[in-house]
């Protein structure tokens, strides 16, 4: 299995990470899946989605904190 | 996975109810999940004026182009914190989205309006900047929807914060608070206006997810002033227990809200016949000067002396 390219949104952080599904990727980052999107382009993955080799994926956390308006 | 409504390839799981949807399919589900908590709860009825407090953020543009969508009367309005580049960030998101959907949105500006802002809150006996931030916003969303005849504000609340907040009233048996925690909060006062949270039920990803299949550009990094802050720790056990088992903190949520709200104490601040009106704002209050003028009044001692030791530093 070769290495993908995912960016960690805001920070831009660039990580590159073998694995085989969106929901392995998630777990090998130590990253909740209620807590995050992954995104393929414009297009939000499910967990089930295979990857491969030369994908470019997004992760964007969806969590924020502090008093709502 | 395959979309639970038109099995094409789905976008976004939900996992709590098995169910998942297509980039097509996905914002008529959420909508529908809007419209029938709204229905459920009687939180708005379609001649309401309803003031939507907006941050630039996910929940707030998504329950906005939500509502709009759904038929609603829903204006916006945005208050400008003075939380240097973020604020500015998170105020040019808001007004891209008013203008790009032709709404109307309002602005309040803490500085110019008032001297100070929420980093003056900050080392002052107003508290925690998150919880002091809150009572800020409460009370000019109120103020605002009052002084102009709003009859509603509606607020992005969504399941994670709702569950977070609960988590942290029991942690600390917050029973006046626990008692207020609901979608609906109902006047009690004639300047007090009636508070909805048509997001309650839906999660934290979901309102992502529907803001990103519909295109809107919200603001993606974190308040700067929210780092470390309880709720988000809270969030983090929670989404953590939410891993194995999924509608979690759903059941924790709604379980409460229909088993264990009716058995806690309503808090004072609910109970009209305490309420009256604050000496100098007017604004309703348990005490004789509100909340918000007492914390407006140290901001404001904060800026000047901020402002002093800067020009000190130049002589």
């Amino acid at each position: 299995m070769g290495l993908m390219q995912v960016t960690v949104r805001p920070s831009q952080e660039r990580r590159e990470v073998a694995a085989a599904t969106v929901e392995a990727l998630l777990t090998q980052l130590g990253l909740h899946r209620d807590a995050h999107l992954v995104l393929r382009g414009n297009e939000i993955l499910t967990a089930d989605v295979r990857l491969k080799t030369d994908d470019v994926l997004d992760i964007i956390p969806v969590i924020s904190g502090g008093s709502r308006p | 996975m395959k979309c639970t409504r038109c099995a094409r390839t789905a976008n976004v799981e939900i996992r709590r109810s098995r169910q998942a949807y297509c980039a097509a399919c996905y914002p008529d589900w959420f909508r529908a999940q809007v419209q029938e908590r709204i229905d459920h709860d009687r939180m708005l009825r379609h001649d309401d004026k309803v003031l939507v407090a907006v941050s630039g953020g996910k929940d707030s543009l998504a329950l906005w182009h939500a509502l709009v969508r759904l038929g609603y009367q829903a204006d916006g309005m945005y208050l400008r914190l003075g939380i240097g580049g973020y604020s500015q960030r998170s105020q040019e998101k808001a007004e891209a989205f008013a203008r790009s959907e032709g709404l109307r949105l309002h602005q309040v500006d803490l500085k110019a309006e008032y001297g100070y802002t929420v980093p003056d809150l900050l080392e002052t006996r107003s508290g925690k900047p998150c919880s002091a931030c809150g009572a800020v916003k409460r009370y000019q969303f109120n103020r605002v929807a009052s002084d102009l005849g709003y009859s509603v504000v509606a607020t992005g609340h969504n399941l994670d914060d709702e569950a977070a907040t609960l988590f942290g009233n029991v942690v600390h048996w917050q029973t006046d608070y626990l008692g207020r925690q609901g979608p609906v909060l109902e006047s009690t006062h004639p300047k007090l206006v009636r508070k909805v949270k048509p997001l309650y039920r839906l999660g934290e990803r979901e309102t992502a997810a529907y803001a990103l299949v519909q295109g809107i550009d919200y603001i993606l990094e974190e308040c700067p002033m929210a780092v470390g802050a309880k709720s988000l720790i809270y969030k983090e056990m929670l989404n953590a227990l939410e891993e194995s088992q999924p509608g979690a903190k759903h059941q924790f949520l709604v379980g409460f809200l229909k088993k264990g709200r009716a058995s806690v104490q309503v808090g004072s601040f609910d109970q009209a016949t305490q309420l009256k009106e604050c000496v100098r704002c007017g604004q309703p209050t348990t005490s004789l000067v509100c909340t918000h003028c007492k914390m407006a009044d140290r901001g404001r001692e904060k800026a000047a002396a901020r402002a002093a030791a800067v020009d000190g530093s130049r002589d």
